[in-house]
């Protein structure tokens, strides 16, 4: 599909790319539907609360250092400025950067409601730009601002030329998608309508754009590029503007997570010309080969790449395969975004588990230059299967998957997550750093975290031994389904 | 005194329901009822017959300027024959959400207490079709228990009419509001009072009454004065006497049964298409 960057509102991942977030039955049969396009997502006649696509995409843009994020809407909907400041602060701290990043509601009330309030809009951008000078301003839409149709896109134009930086409007009505991971191609969007330049003539760059969420493995990657001439530049926390703007002169683009970088890779390779790099991710030790090996080939860098592997595998393959005997034949349960979901998956089958189920938290039966995700691939391509669903965190569709198949272990990448399963007797891993499992090293150090996981299991035991929780007999009785909807 | 009759009237854009509102207001006064006219419209033009001009500040723009700690008399003016008259008011045109603009407004008059109890009537004079929630306002809540439809025997009036209905349908359900008839602000249309009348049967509903058209409403209009302030002894100065008194002694109000497009299409084949003469008369 091709990206319009002249339009600020983007659609949604359901209509953009028809993602889904209901559906039960197996993998084989989520892939395949994907494959020949028939996959139609269910609705549920209950739903657990979900979370607001604004969070992501406007927390993605408040990582950016001494940016502005105006969020124009009631004084509730600015409630993730909290986080964002939280998130910001560390972050540049923990790298030793200092960021000047502001994050701005526009309290709007009952009468800006009624009689709208674009004036009042244009005088809080001045202002902003008056008090902090920001690098950019970003200009964020609330469901309020969405339902009365507040054309903030007509200000941002106003006023453009008076705060002489970077301003773009940022469309996030929490409304439009039940899916939150919109949110990130959302802050995508604006990245790339307004903050990325065209490359300079004569620039020559040994850059690879690294799309992650909190660089946490920052050093050890920069590091390991060393080896292959190769310089990643880590979006978007923690990223400056003058950075973003030069995304479209490296070689190439990749990600942690292809939920969070297929927008802007597939935008960056549309708009510009740069590769993205597409293969399954850096996760377990055929995640991280098949990664650098794609790399190699776009980057011209595959000898290189070649001898690193062969120096690492001698370190670290015969450390894992020690792991492995003691974890082979235990059985997992995963709840994950998409992005990791099937890539774990994939992880844990690699390290001889086996998955009984995993749930994604939304499902893209294709990205957006139309291929199904390679997760599902090479799943697919591999003839491995097992129950899957996709559910947007509806924890009672877990708890009712947990206590059927009574796991050995539950791994999740939201905290909540796991700590219900934990007070259900199911030990569980909280997969909360996006590098856990990045390459040999940490596939091995994961490997043995799912062994300290299992082997005394007595703190789940008293735990939930301890606990009522608050689902009844006959909701696990019922078929994991139960309030999942036909297709209309 | 007995309960206060709140009526809300609705009807497609330019149908007339401003002028046939205060017409009718006119017409009660005159059987010595206390009406309560409250404009639903931003261009807050419901009661400008009734005020002798656009004289009016509206509850919006008020709130706007004073805050909300307002007092009754500086929205709620008195116009012809001791009648109340408000207006909500709204956004400029483009901007902002007027819907919520009723809301707000409507919320503010009942804590302001400006339903007071020697009202006999009061009414809802509401914009166009009932495009979103807060312009069926004046119909949930328990507000208007009583709707009377102004159309005419044009075509798109009586799609609007049928929409509306399917409103007041999803309303009744839950609320007390019940359709209490149609209003035909005639167009001179052919076959115009048949067509008018087979609508209202198949919407469970009466043709309560039928305006003729006449240009002294536009002389009145011009003048800002009802017909009845205006030209008093004339034939249409009589007319909403008439549908004054037939809105007094109105007692049936139903559920309306909205119809489909092609049984909307169909009605308008049988009787909107010929021209033969009749003599009916209500």
């Amino acid at each position: 599909m091709a990206i319009n960057t002249g339009n600020s509102n983007l659609a949604t991942r359901e209509n953009r790319i028809g993602s889904i977030t209901g559906y039960v039955g197996s993998l084989k049969d989520l892939a395949t539907q994907s494959e020949c396009g028939t996959l139609k997502g269910c609705s549920r006649c209950f739903s657990q609360s979900s979370t607001c696509l604004s969070s992501c995409g406007l927390g993605q843009l408040a990582g950016i250092r001494d940016v502005a994020i105006i969020h124009h809407g009631p004084a509730g909907c600015s409630v993730a400025s909290a986080g964002a400041y939280y998130m910001t602060k560390v972050m540049a701290k923990k790298r030793g950067v200092t960021s000047d990043t502001v994050y701005v509601g526009t309290d709007m009330n009952e009468n800006d409601t009624i009689f709208g309030s674009t004036e009042k809009l244009r005088d809080i951008i001045l202002e902003v730009n008056k008090r902090y000078s920001p690098k950019a301003i970003f200009v964020s839409s609330s469901c309020a601002t969405g339902i009365i149709g507040e054309d903030i896109d007509s200000i941002v134009d106003d006023v453009r030329e008076e705060v002489g930086v970077p301003i773009v409007a940022v469309h996030c009505e929490g409304f439009k998608s039940r899916i939150w991971a919109t949110g990130f191609d959302i802050s995508d969007h604006a990245i790339l309508q307004e903050i990325v330049q065209p490359p300079r003539e004569g620039v020559k760059t040994n850059k690879i754009n690294f799309k992650n969420f909190f660089e946490s493995a920052r050093p050890e990657i920069i590091e390991m590029f060393k080896n292959f001439d190769l310089d990643p530049v880590f979006l978007y926390c923690n990223s400056t503007i003058e950075e973003l703007s030069h995304l479209s002169e490296s070689l190439a683009t990749t990600c942690i997570c292809g939920t969070l970088g297929n927008y802007l890779g597939n935008g960056l390779e549309e708009k510009y010309g740069v590769p993205y790099v597409r293969s399954i991710n850096q996760c377990g030790i055929v995640g991280f080969e098949t990664w650098l090996r794609e790399i190699g080939k776009v980057t011209g860098r595959s000898e290189k790449i070649e001898k690193y592997i062969e120096e690492q595998r001698a370190i670290y393959i015969p450390q894992i395969e020690e792991v492995k005997k003691e974890i082979k034949g235990l059985t997992a349960v995963l709840g994950m975004g998409p992005g990791y979901t099937f890539e774990v998956s994939r992880v844990l089958e690699e390290l001889g588990i086996k998955v009984v189920w995993a749930l994604a938290w939304h499902y893209d039966k294709k990205y957006e230059n139309g291929d199904v995700p390679p997760s599902m691939k090479y799943l697919l391509d591999n003839d491995i299967d097992f129950e899957a669903s996709v559910a947007d965190q509806q924890n009672y569709e877990v708890m009712n998957i947990l206590n059927k198949y009574k796991p050995d272990m539950y791994l999740s990448r939201h905290p909540g997550s796991t700590v219900w399963a934990i007070k259900n007797g199911t030990p569980a891993i909280y997969v909360a750093d996006e590098y856990m499992i990045f390459g040999y090293k940490h596939t091995l150090e994961f490997a043995n975290t799912i062994l300290d996981a299992i082997r005394n299991r007595s703190f789940e035991a008293n735990l939930a031994a301890r606990t009522k929780l608050p689902y009844t007999d006959w909701w696990y009785q019922q078929n994991v389904d139960a309030f999942l909807e036909e297709v209309k | 005194m007995g309960e206060i009759r709140q009526i809300a009237i609705y009807g497609k854009g330019g149908i007339g329901k401003s002028t046939t509102t205060q017409n009718l207001t006119a017409g009660l006064c005159e059987h010595g009822k206390k009406v309560m006219v409250v404009g639903c419209d931003p261009k807050a033009d419901s009661t400008r017959l009734l005020l002798g001009g656009l004289a009016q500040k509206t509850v919006l723009d008020t709130i706007r300027d004073e805050g909300e700690d307002i007092e009754l008399d500086l929205i709620l003016k008195e116009g012809y024959g001791g009648t109340k008259c408000v207006e909500s008011g709204g956004p400029e045109p483009g901007v902002g959400c007027a819907g919520r603009g009723i809301i707000t407004s409507i919320n503010m008059l009942e804590n302001l207490g400006a339903y007071t109890d020697d009202l006999d009537y009061v009414f809802y004079d509401v914009l166009g079709d009932v495009v979103c929630g807060g312009f069926a306002m004046p119909i949930r809540e328990g507000k208007a228990k009583e709707i009377y439809i102004v159309a005419s025997g044009e075509m798109m009036a009586l799609y609007a009419a049928n929409n509306i209905s399917k409103g007041i349908q999803r309303y009744a359900r839950t609320g007390g509001v019940r359709l209490g008839g149609i209003i035909c602000n005639s167009r001179n249309v052919d076959r115009e009072l048949d067509l008018l009348r087979a609508f209202s049967k198949e919407l469970g509903t009466k043709l309560l009454y039928f305006v003729p058209r006449d240009n002294i409403v536009q002389h009145a209009e011009i003048n800002k004065k009802t017909v009845i302030e205006y030209k008093p002894d004339s034939n249409q100065a009589q007319e909403y006497r008439n549908l004054a008194q037939a809105v007094i002694e109105n007692t049936d109000f139903v559920i309306p049964t909205p119809m489909t497009q092609e049984r909307l299409e169909e009605i308008l084949m049988e009787y909107g298409m010929m021209e033969l003469a009749d003599d009916y008369k209500i």
